[in-house]
């Protein structure tokens, strides 16, 4: 699984007008991972992603952005490594920073988009 | 996924079917012990003394200066520590991107009480013989400057260092596992006293290698336990692998001259296909002075691995010039030395070209790395 997520990464790229964005870095090894969120009701609609780092992290990125989709951002601001390794299939152990730099970014991106969020029925209908 | 590219000859190669077929009988039919007197072990024997009489002639030394190990990594310690050993203190120097079977025994001499000048190179991957005559002291007992770097490929001016340390009467030993029997590397002439090389690095087995010591240099044994090598390097030698390491000179012998113009062709091709077609991307070492199928270039924005593994998707085995262990990844300390920048030197990739390289290899490694690269751009965020 995490060789497809790395051979064919799934929601790659920026996204316009998003509501939240989260990013986290691992400095030990420059590894980057970014998140875009579209928001809907409190769920996640659509997730994106840009990555710098190993294969690993950016397999990570991808599966991380399908683990997010129709989740509420409730539930993602306490996304674990955990899952995020188990959503890619499992991590070499010297990879395990890819699922803490990627669970890391996401759950910035849920606080973020939270933080935005108007508390109204129809918010984020503009990016419809 | 059906085409398989190899370009990482310069960490092994594969053994020529030529010397399988010369080591084979020294698995069941000539096993002896060659320390034995019966006629098992004179047939063992026989087979080590015509691969030594092989390594010496390739070299146009005499056969008696050369030693069997089982590796680069232990030739470089032999040469190193038994200079050492014979002197017991002074001052030694070394360049900052030998292999680190070179640094890491420099290093474990000064915390026995040595000095050690580590001297810089220049943008090329060059030291400057210049710098190896600066930092001579009184009581230096070793200098040791590889031939080429495997990483960079830059072949250093060891003749040039030769002179310098013969005049002042000062073991030079040259850590040779990257060149010999890939390009031109005659002792005499370059004033090597000492000289490592081995045999998986041009179609030999692993698990055997060679240094050459100049008739009359001081130095002692660090391994002991027996008689074997003429006392200077004990344990039953590997019989099979040093015939095998035989076999693979005199091979070379035959066909390293038009290898090398055609590697060097092919070299040039992939460098030149991808120049073209990727931006932002450097050669890394000297332009010319370099080995033949030795290309190691930097990606910008793009990490080492990544590139690896998507090649190694297509079929492609190629080296990183950075890499990640235990969540931490250091750049190449080669490319660091010759100033590349860390983002520079963070997307290094290295391909080592061999005698199974094809023109029509090259064409499909390029043709994956630029949809590769590109991808990996595209993916990566742009850094705050």
């Amino acid at each position: 699984m995490l060789i497809e997520h790395f051979r064919n990464p799934r929601n790659a790229g920026m996204m316009r007008d998003p509501d939240g964005v989260g990013e986290s870095e691992y400095a030990a090894c420059m590894d980057l991972a970014r998140f875009y969120l579209r928001v809907r009701e409190g769920c996640v609609v659509e997730a994106r992603f840009q990555s710098y780092g190993c294969g690993p992290t950016i397999a990570a990125s991808s599966a991380a952005t399908e683990l997010a989709a129709n989740r509420p951002l409730e539930e993602l601001i306490a996304l674990t490594e955990r899952s995020v390794e188990d959503a890619v299939g499992g991590l070499p152990g010297e990879r395990r920073h890819a699922a803490l730099v990627v669970a890391e970014a996401m759950r910035a991106a849920a606080r973020d988009a939270l933080e935005r969020a108007p508390r109204g029925p129809n918010h984020g209908d503009q990016h419809v | 996924m059906n085409r398989r590219v190899y370009l990482d000859h310069n960490a092994s190669t594969p053994v020529h079917p030529e010397v399988v077929q010369a080591m084979l009988p020294y698995f069941e039919e000539h096993f002896g012990n060659p320390s034995s007197v019966h006629a098992f072990g004179r047939e063992a024997r026989e087979g080590v003394e015509t691969a030594r009489e092989q390594v010496a002639s390739f070299l146009g030394v005499g056969k008696d200066e050369v030693i069997f190990t089982s590796g680069g990594t232990e030739s470089d310690n032999f040469a190193i520590k038994g200079i050492a050993a014979a002197r017991k203190r002074g001052h030694v120097i070394t360049s900052q991107i030998e292999h680190h079977a070179v640094l890491r025994t420099c290093q474990s001499l000064e915390e026995s009480g040595f000095d050690v000048t580590y001297l810089p190179v220049d943008g090329d991957g060059m030291v400057d013989p210049d710098d190896v005559r600066r930092a001579l002291r009184a009581d230096t007992i070793l200098v040791s400057i590889m031939h080429a770097n495997s990483e960079a490929g830059t072949i250093q001016p060891v003749a040039d260092v030769g002179r310098i340390t013969r005049e002042r009467g000062i073991a030079f030993h040259v850590d040779g596992v990257q060149t010999f029997g890939k390009i031109a590397i005659d002792p005499g002439v370059f004033g090597i006293d000492l000289l490592s090389f081995s045999a998986h690095k041009i179609y030999g087995p692993k698990g055997v290698a060679g240094l050459y010591v100049r008739k009359g240099t001081k130095m002692v044994a660090v391994q002991h336990g027996g008689e074997h090598e003429r006392r200077r390097r004990a344990g039953t030698e590997n019989v099979p692998g040093i015939v095998g390491f035989g076999k693979a000179v005199e091979v070379r012998a035959r066909d390293m001259a038009e290898e090398a113009g055609r590697l060097t062709g092919l070299r040039d091709r992939l460098w030149e296909g991808i120049e073209a077609r990727v931006p932002d991307v450097r050669l890394n070492g000297h332009p010319t002075e370099r080995l033949p199928g030795t290309c190691n270039m930097c990606f910008r924005g793009v990490e080492s691995e990544s590139i690896v593994l998507g090649l190694d998707l297509k079929g492609i085995g190629v080296s990183a010039g950075s890499a990640c262990t235990s969540g931490n990844v250091e750049p190449s300390y080669v490319l660091v030395a010759m100033g590349i920048p860390v983002e520079w030197a963070m997307g290094a990739v290295r391909c080592s070209l061999g005698r199974g390289t094809s023109a029509a290899d090259i064409d499909y490694v390029v043709d994956c790395v630029e949809p590769l690269v590109r991808k990996l751009r595209d993916l990566s965020p742009a850094r705050a």
